[in-house]
């Protein structure tokens, strides 16, 4: 026989069954607790179906289900966009450049930060086998390193590589680890900001446009796949702007598709841009050496950081699209709620 | 053939929008266009069914009886869901009450839920009876906190379970979906325990007339049972629907103790 407190505190269900039952599904529902009924209150919606958000004081709150399975809810992404399909990596944060808009603060005197071939190595072979399909190289500016062809060569094993860097150091040694590359799996992605120096050098430095024009020309010359990247901000390229960049890249017989201009983002040293937020993102995980990241423009950012061990891969990425899903599923709620006039 | 088909339900959650906004759309790409209206109870559904406004009714099982005995059973259940097929009414009791069947009934007092709702009281009343036990032999504790509803909410179960955790009922009688909504047994161990169940019937169905036509009915009963519980979009229905994977073709046999237990009580076709 159930003693009178605790037949009281049963009565919880009652109240969460009346309360919640009757909510419409995506709902939030407050359900006031008695001392003792948080573990049943955890017990019966993980039954019903529901998602205990949160018990503060001496209330619950609940999101009505039945809440959809999170591949259910990524379905609707292309694969080549759902989160955990692509993997970035910080190979390191300094760079031989410092642009008033990057978005990782690197420059001449960061620290570098850099992860390795080894846990580079085995970050790939984990990331292929929980649906990395596709991987980027990043920093600070990968040229840098003197180990980059390793890396290279451990990445485009596993998926197509991408290697983002401002193509100013194909000289020297750095022209040879270039050259021992392979064709077939890696692309570069060398940042041109304009048709001409003006814009671009007025951001990242006198010189650079010329200094990266001759690092497309030449990774070109080397029979790679070469993407040009532009980030410009709001206002600053106008349509005329827009063409002579574009006609410039089809000069060099680069596909459209491989000519991509997206604006500042408002992070790291930019204090202009786009501001983006976890829910703005769609999530790209990104390992650096601190940890991992929601997102490649927004790594090194403590409300963006998803882990900071990086290891087992897996579990971040199952991580990103669990609570992406949730927040999806936030939206679309939401937006279900609030479409009346 | 009908261009389209409008169908009525209960608004007794506002799921219900949720749920028929999803099925208007699920058969907009289907053979026959589906639209829906919804009433506050099923006295007016069924009077909108009989005058034509609306060519289907989603009924309960007493909605059903009385449709049939409203139309001298010119009319068809066309669909259920799973559940509907395998409806079942629970007794239950404090735990530490050593009740064994419904004769320890004999003398106590036994909650149900609103006298229109088939599960919590119009059946139970019924195995009652079956079991021997005399008119006034068992004191009914009723709560109608639902009325017109037919026990959809739920919430005259949920009060009947109250007046048996207050002492003031000593045992309830409880559709197996609220028995299962509370988490049975195993969410309050030694709380409560279920000292009897029915035998299966059947609850929900889809109701038309019998003029609908055969052509219009059979395309849409196909598209019906076509919704499938792998696909994402459908299965966001069929659960807050309630269902548990699948809609069936009606169990007609499942309806034969509800008719049974409402001419023996003399309940009347309309009330
Ligand atoms: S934007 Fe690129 S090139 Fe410029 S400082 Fe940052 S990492 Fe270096």
């Amino acid at each position: 026989m159930v003693s009178v407190p605790a037949m009281q505190r049963n009565k919880v269900i009652l109240d969460l069954v009346e309360r919640v039952g009757p909510a419409e599904a995506g709902q939030v529902v407050e359900v006031p607790l008695g001392p003792g009924q948080q573990g049943l209150v955890e017990r019966w919606c993980e039954r019903a179906g529901h998602r205990l958000l949160a018990v503060e004081g001496d209330v619950a709150t609940i999101r009505r289900g039945p809440i959809p399975d999170d591949d259910a809810m990524l379905d609707e992404i292309p694969v080549d966009r759902q989160p955990g399909a692509r993997l970035w990596i910080y190979t390191n944060f300094d760079c031989n450049l410092a642009c008033d808009y990057c978005c990782a603060k690197s420059s001449p005197q960061a620290e570098r930060r850099a992860l390795g071939p080894d846990r580079i190595r085995e970050l790939v072979a984990e990331g292929a086998e929980h649906g990395v399909t596709e991987i980027f190289l990043t920093g600070g500016e990968p040229f840098l390193l003197w180990d980059l062809d390793e890396i290279v060569a451990a990445c485009a094993a596993r998926a197509p590589t991408t290697i983002l860097t401002n193509g100013m150091l194909f000289r020297g040694r750095r022209l040879d680890m270039l050259r021992a590359m392979p064709r077939a799996d890696v692309a570069l992605q060398i940042s041109l900001d304009s048709a001409t120096a003006e814009l671009h050098d007025l951001h990242r430095g006198a010189g650079s446009w010329q200094r990266a024009l001759d690092g497309i020309r030449t990774a070109l010359r080397e029979g790679f796949r070469v993407r040009v990247a532009a980030t410009v901000a709001a206002g600053e390229a106008g349509a005329d702007e827009i063409a002579a960049f574009h006609s410039l890249l089809d000069g060099f017989g680069i596909d459209r598709d491989d000519q991509v201009i997206r604006p500042v983002a408002h992070r790291g040293f930019a204090d202009d841009g786009v501001t983006l937020t976890i829910e703005s993102l769609v999530p790209e995980v990104t390992v650096t050496a601190d940890g991992i990241y929601w997102h490649p423009v927004t790594a090194g950012h403590e409300d963006q950081l998803v882990s900071r061990s990086l290891f087992p891969l897996g579990d971040a990425i199952a991580e990103v699209r669990r609570r992406f899903a949730a927040y999806r599923w936030e939206t679309r709620t939401a937006a279900q709620r609030f479409t009346c006039a | 053939m009908a261009e389209s088909l409008l169908v009525g339900a209960v608004a007794y959650t506002p799921n219900i929008v949720l749920i028929w906004e999803g099925l208007r759309d699920y058969f907009a790409d289907g053979p026959i266009e589906t639209d829906f209206v919804l009433f506050s109870n099923y006295g007016r559904q069924v009077d909108a069914l009989l005058d034509g406004t609306i060519d289907v009714a989603w009924n309960t099982n007493v909605a059903w009886a009385r449709t049939v005995f409203q139309t001298d059973g010119r009319c068809q259940a066309l669909a259920m869901r799973d559940v509907d097929a395998a409806f079942q009414t629970v007794f239950v009791t404090r735990a530490g009450n050593e009740f064994d069947e419904l004769a320890d009934l004999r003398g106590r007092r036994l909650a149900l839920g609103s006298r229109d709702s088939a599960q919590a009281a119009i059946l139970p009343v019924q195995y009652l009876r079956d079991a021997g036990l005399a008119d006034g032999e068992v004191e009914f504790v009723r709560q109608e906190s639902d009325i017109g509803k037919h026990g959809d909410t739920g919430r005259s179960e949920l009060d009947a379970i109250r007046l048996l955790m207050d002492d003031e009922a000593d045992a309830a009688a409880i559709g197996i979906n609220t028995w299962e909504a509370i988490g049975r047994e195993e969410l309050m161990p030694g709380a409560l325990a279920e000292f009897w169940r029915s035998p299966r019937y059947s609850h929900c169905n889809f109701t038309a007339l019998d003029t609908l036509p055969e052509d219009v009915r059979r395309p849409w009963v196909e598209h019906l049972l076509a919704m499938s519980w792998d696909e994402p979009e459908h299965r966001r229905i069929m659960e807050l629907e309630g269902l548990r994977r699948r809609w069936v073709l009606p169990d007609m046999e499942g309806y034969a103790s509800l008719f049974e237990a409402i001419e023996n009580q003399g309940i009347s076709p309309r009330w």
